[in-house]
């Protein structure tokens, strides 16, 4: 590797990557300055100006609690939950050649379900093991499942088995969850158990902010690393072969990556739906196929859009807070509509 | 169709020894043992489901033979990386099909895959051989054309421009001129006859088949005769693989031998 | 009641109890139950509850021995009535099956929630009670000014008032004859609320506020906290705190961000036998509270000013005046005037 070349890249790297970091850091300070109760900015400066740098601003501990351990928190959660989600939605789509393909596919969010509501109806653990951990549990049960059930079809390529055995896993654990909450909850139960599988940003702390960060870098990583072998799956699995790439070895890595991070986000904030299915497509739109690009600018949309709808969910309705789900849905369906209006009129 | 300036290194061999692959008990390819000799024109012929499709299949290693070797150069494919074996063998199938909005450039650079690293990223010498490429098909004046403006003959060139992005030594196509209208069915077999690289195809025509170096048929998964092409394709033959009456006309155009096929 | 303190009520407030003597009640008795007319020939001989707190009043009210069945538990009987209760069959812990109840023959069923009996009841509906002559009475407090049809707990379209138990308790008191005794608790009730609201008078600054936490489905997500028009709300206004929830609705989900900035004076939090949430445990409640870097800075957990109560005090029944004696004394205790 020449050092003209390495220059090049690195030119390359920095250029994109601090606009990328610029436009991140102005929706966190945004999602931050935004929420329930009313914070002015000059405030959020002060309390960051502190923490980071010890600036010494007298402030009431409260309002410093507040934006430092919940605020932001969850902006950066919500970043890394919409990045995360974003990019498995693009690599299961470009895999298994599946415009519908979302990170829900390979049966993790219902499986979480599942395992939250065995904790939070069932009483299993006792009290003694939360809603999350239940959650991650059930999902990668779920995932397994659904790893065996493509598996043991034999297929060689398998997209097609893969889709066939998330869809027969995602219907039996759904079927599982409502089993469960019909038969057994409470009115108080279900409720908070509904508010869960519709997403919820509201339990997040600097814990998970330890867990989810780390989490969707490495997935980033990952999928960045295979963006040549992945833009080789445009004409299908055997074109990729033929192409050199070692297709078996391909798909488990980056399938097994993607339900690690999917598993992971689930179970931190619940099932968070139309971030992997849409976000992808506004990408391509934005920047085309070759992954080199779509895979950090979906990361990129994810997590402003995750962001944004975090703030709307607290901010829609005076006094309450709605499910992240539910705004994702809403303004995600009307622009999957548009998207593929826009893109059908290309053709 | 321009002559293309590819740089022709050694070309290497290709050959396949007792041959045997079945899909779910059915034997597809039963003890097929046949050489591609360096710099050659393959043609293989046969009736459908003789197993022309899975043989080319096996030949480029996309799938694995249940007994039998492939050797790319005296080394068996099953020993060799996928990375390796494809800076060696390109393949265009039949049918490739994507409903991304990729465009031209896109796929051609595709080609360049197996050559790409972390190490050796895209350099100028990748852009000049897709340019090549792209030159080598006719379709250097439109990159930036979506695929799903293409036409049938103008995607199978694409195809054809990608496998030569890769700078094989060898290129499997597997009927390639199947779902295309004449003009565009003739200026792809000239091109691919024009090629310096050894060449296996499969073939529908049997008129196109003619022009081969060598042809190759093949029966209920058997190969059944191999030569050049007045030798392999005679009448018996003819009547008996594929069950047609035929006899061979000449044209006195230019000379040429073709078949003419009776009802 | 104990016998002894019987006696010594009924001489003490003989004279007030004079100009509305108990007199017997006249069958047939047709009492409106919510707009259901129910019609009673005699007093009933047997009785069947579906929720504790009916359970509770009519042990209070000395009818234990009607009692053939009781269902929907939420804790341990009254201590006073645990050797009564031991020999008093329970039908379910939850809700009960129909047939379960109508195969003990009773006379009456008394009803705490009416998403157990009403248009859409869980154990069956008034109407297929009504079909083999059994009574179904709802207690008002849950069915008088509240549509069950709307929201998960149902909705109060009024806010609750204590009357409501007083009704209960006298309308039990007549079905069953008893109207003596139903007089009596009535007043002993009336009595304990007033010398609650004398106990906190000059004890609270003007605006001293409170919050009620029953629990929440995971430890650092929103909680369920008591809205207006409840019983914790009703347990507040009575000793004159503000509730700093907003909602209308009974359990709201409410931030802590949002609960933060409120800084009500006094937190009152759950403690249930139950253990579906981490939540639930009010240990953990406590931790919670100490050790989250916002809610550790309230002025009501540095100053330790966290009142445990029973969550069935939280309820409509008797264990309510419970409630109210704990949040009396602990404010008295307390001195809000910091």
């Amino acid at each position: 590797m020449t050092p003209a070349v390495l220059g090049r890249l690195a030119g390359k790297l920095c250029l994109h990557g601090s606009w990328v970091l610029a436009v991140l850091l102005a929706a966190i300070v945004a999602g931050i300055a935004i929420g329930e109760t009313p914070i002015s900015l000059s405030l959020v400066f002060q309390v960051l100006a502190n923490k980071l740098w010890g600036a010494g601003f007298v402030l009431d501990p409260i309002d410093e609690g507040i934006v430092w351990n919940y605020r932001l928190t969850r902006a950066l959660v919500a970043a890394a939950c919409g990045a995360g989600l974003a990019i498995s939605g693009v690599v299961l789509q470009s895999l298994l050649r599946n415009p519908l393909a979302d990170p829900y596919l390979l049966g993790i969010s219902a499986g979480a379900s599942t395992g939250a509501v065995l904790v939070a109806i069932m009483g299993l653990g006792a009290g003694a093991v939360s809603l999350s951990a239940g959650a991650f549990l059930g999902a990668v049960a779920a995932f397994a499942l659904v790893a065996l059930l493509a598996r043991s079809t034999g297929a060689v390529s398998g997209s097609g088995q893969i889709i066939l055995a998330g869809i027969a896993g995602s219907q039996l654990f759904n079927a599982l969850t409502s089993f469960l909450i019909t038969k057994s909850a409470s009115s108080e139960q279900a409720r908070g158990i509904m508010f869960w599988l519709l997403g919820n940003l509201s339990g997040v702390r600097w814990q998970s902010v330890g867990l989810a960060v780390p989490m969707v870098l490495i997935g980033l990583a990952v999928c960045l690393w295979h963006r040549r072998a992945l833009d080789a799956f445009m004409f299908g699995s055997d074109s990729a072969a033929a192409l050199g790439i070692p297709v078996r070895q391909v798909q488990m890595v980056l399938i097994a990556t993607v339900a690690l991070v999917t598993a992971v986000m689930v179970s931190l904030v619940g099932s968070i739906g139309f971030v992997g299915l849409v976000v992808p497509h506004a990408a391509r739109l934005l920047v085309g196929v070759r992954h080199g690009r779509l895979i950090p600018v979906s990361a990129l949309s994810g997590a402003l859009f995750l962001i944004a709808a975090d703030v709307l969910s607290r901010t829609a309705i005076k006094g309450q807070v709605l499910p992240v789900g539910v705004i994702t849905a809403l303004i995600g369906a009307p622009v999957f509509a548009v998207i593929l209006i826009k893109a059908k009129g290309g053709r | 169709m321009n002559s293309l300036p590819m740089p022709v290194t050694h070309t290497a061999d290709l050959v396949c020894s007792q041959l045997c692959w079945s899909i779910k008990g059915t034997p597809i390819i039963k003890n097929v043992s046949l050489q591609v000799l360096p710099g050659e024109t393959l043609g293989l012929i046969g009736p459908n489901g003789s197993g022309k499709s899975s043989l080319l299949k096996l030949l480029s290693g996309v799938r694995r033979p249940d007994s039998g070797q492939v050797l790319l150069d005296g080394k068996a494919l099953s020993d060799m990386k996928r990375r390796d074996i494809a800076q060696m063998i390109a393949v265009v199938e039949q049918q490739a099909e994507t409903s991304d909005a990729i465009s031209v450039r896109d796929a051609v650079e595709l080609g360049r895959t197996p050559w790409l690293s972390a190490l050796a990223p895209w350099s100028r010498s990748d852009d000049e051989i897709v340019q090549q490429a792209l030159l080598g098909v006719d379709m250097a004046d439109k990159p930036r054309r979506a695929w799903h403006s293409l036409s049938g003959g103008e995607r199978q060139r694409v195809h054809i421009a990608r496998a030569l992005a890769q700078r094989p030594q060898i290129l499997l196509l597997d009927e390639p001129t199947n779902h295309l209208d004449i003009q565009h069915q003739l200026s792809i077999l000239g091109l691919v006859r024009s090629l310096p690289v050894t060449t296996l195809i499969a073939l529908h025509d049997l008129n196109q088949a003619l022009a081969c170096d060598r042809l190759a048929v093949m029966d209920k998964g058997e190969l059944i005769a191999i030569g050049q092409p007045a030798d392999v394709l005679t009448c018996e033959r003819l009547s008996e693989t594929f069950g047609v009456e035929a006899h061979y006309l000449t044209d006195p155009y230019d000379g040429t031998r073709i078949l003419r096929f009776r009802s | 009641m104990p016998l002894s303190r019987f006696a010594v009520m009924a001489a003490s407030l003989s004279l007030s109890t004079l100009t509305f003597a108990a007199s017997p009640t006249p069958y047939p008795l047709t009492i409106d139950n919510c707009g259901v007319p129910l019609t009673f020939n005699q007093a009933p001989g047997k009785a069947v509850t579906i929720g504790q707190s009916g359970t509770e009043i009519l042990y209070t009210l000395g009818l234990g021995d009607k009692v053939v069945g009781t269902s929907l538990w939420f804790s341990e009987v009254l201590p006073q009535f645990k050797a009564l209760n031991a020999n008093v069959p329970v039908l379910a812990k939850n809700e009960p099956s129909f047939e379960s109840v109508i195969g003990k023959r009773p006379d009456l069923v008394a009803v705490q929630f009416e998403w157990m009996v009403g248009p859409q009841g869980v154990v069956g509906t008034r109407e297929q009670f009504a079909e083999v002559n059994i009574p179904a009475y709802i207690m008002p407090s849950d069915c008088e000014g509240k549509d069950n049809l709307v929201g998960a707990d149902g909705t109060r379209l009024r806010a609750f008032s204590v009357d409501s138990v007083y009704k209960t308790i006298d309308q039990l008191a007549q079905i069953f004859d008893v109207q003596a005794r139903g007089e009596q608790l009535n007043t002993d009730l009336r009595t304990r609320l007033s010398k609650a609201q004398a106990r906190v008078e000059g004890k609270r600054p003007k605006d001293a506020s409170a919050l009620f936490w029953f629990s929440s489905a995971d430890l650092k997500v929103d909680p369920y906290v008591a809205g207006h028009k409840g019983i914790p709300d009703f347990m507040m206004q009575t000793l004159g705190l503000r509730n700093v929830v907003a909602s209308d609705e009974e359990w709201p989900t409410v931030g802590w961000e949002t609960i933060a900035k409120a800084n009500p004076t006094v937190l009152v939090i759950a403690k249930m036998d139950r253990r579906r949430f981490p939540a639930d445990d009010f240990e953990k409640k406590l931790q919670f509270l100490k050790s989250d870097p916002v809610t550790r800075n309230m002025d009501a957990v540095r100053n330790n000013r966290i009142v445990i109560i029973d969550a069935d005090a939280m309820q409509a029944s008797i264990r309510m005046f419970d409630g109210i004696d704990q949040l009396a004394s602990a404010i008295d205790q307390f001195d809000l005037r910091k």
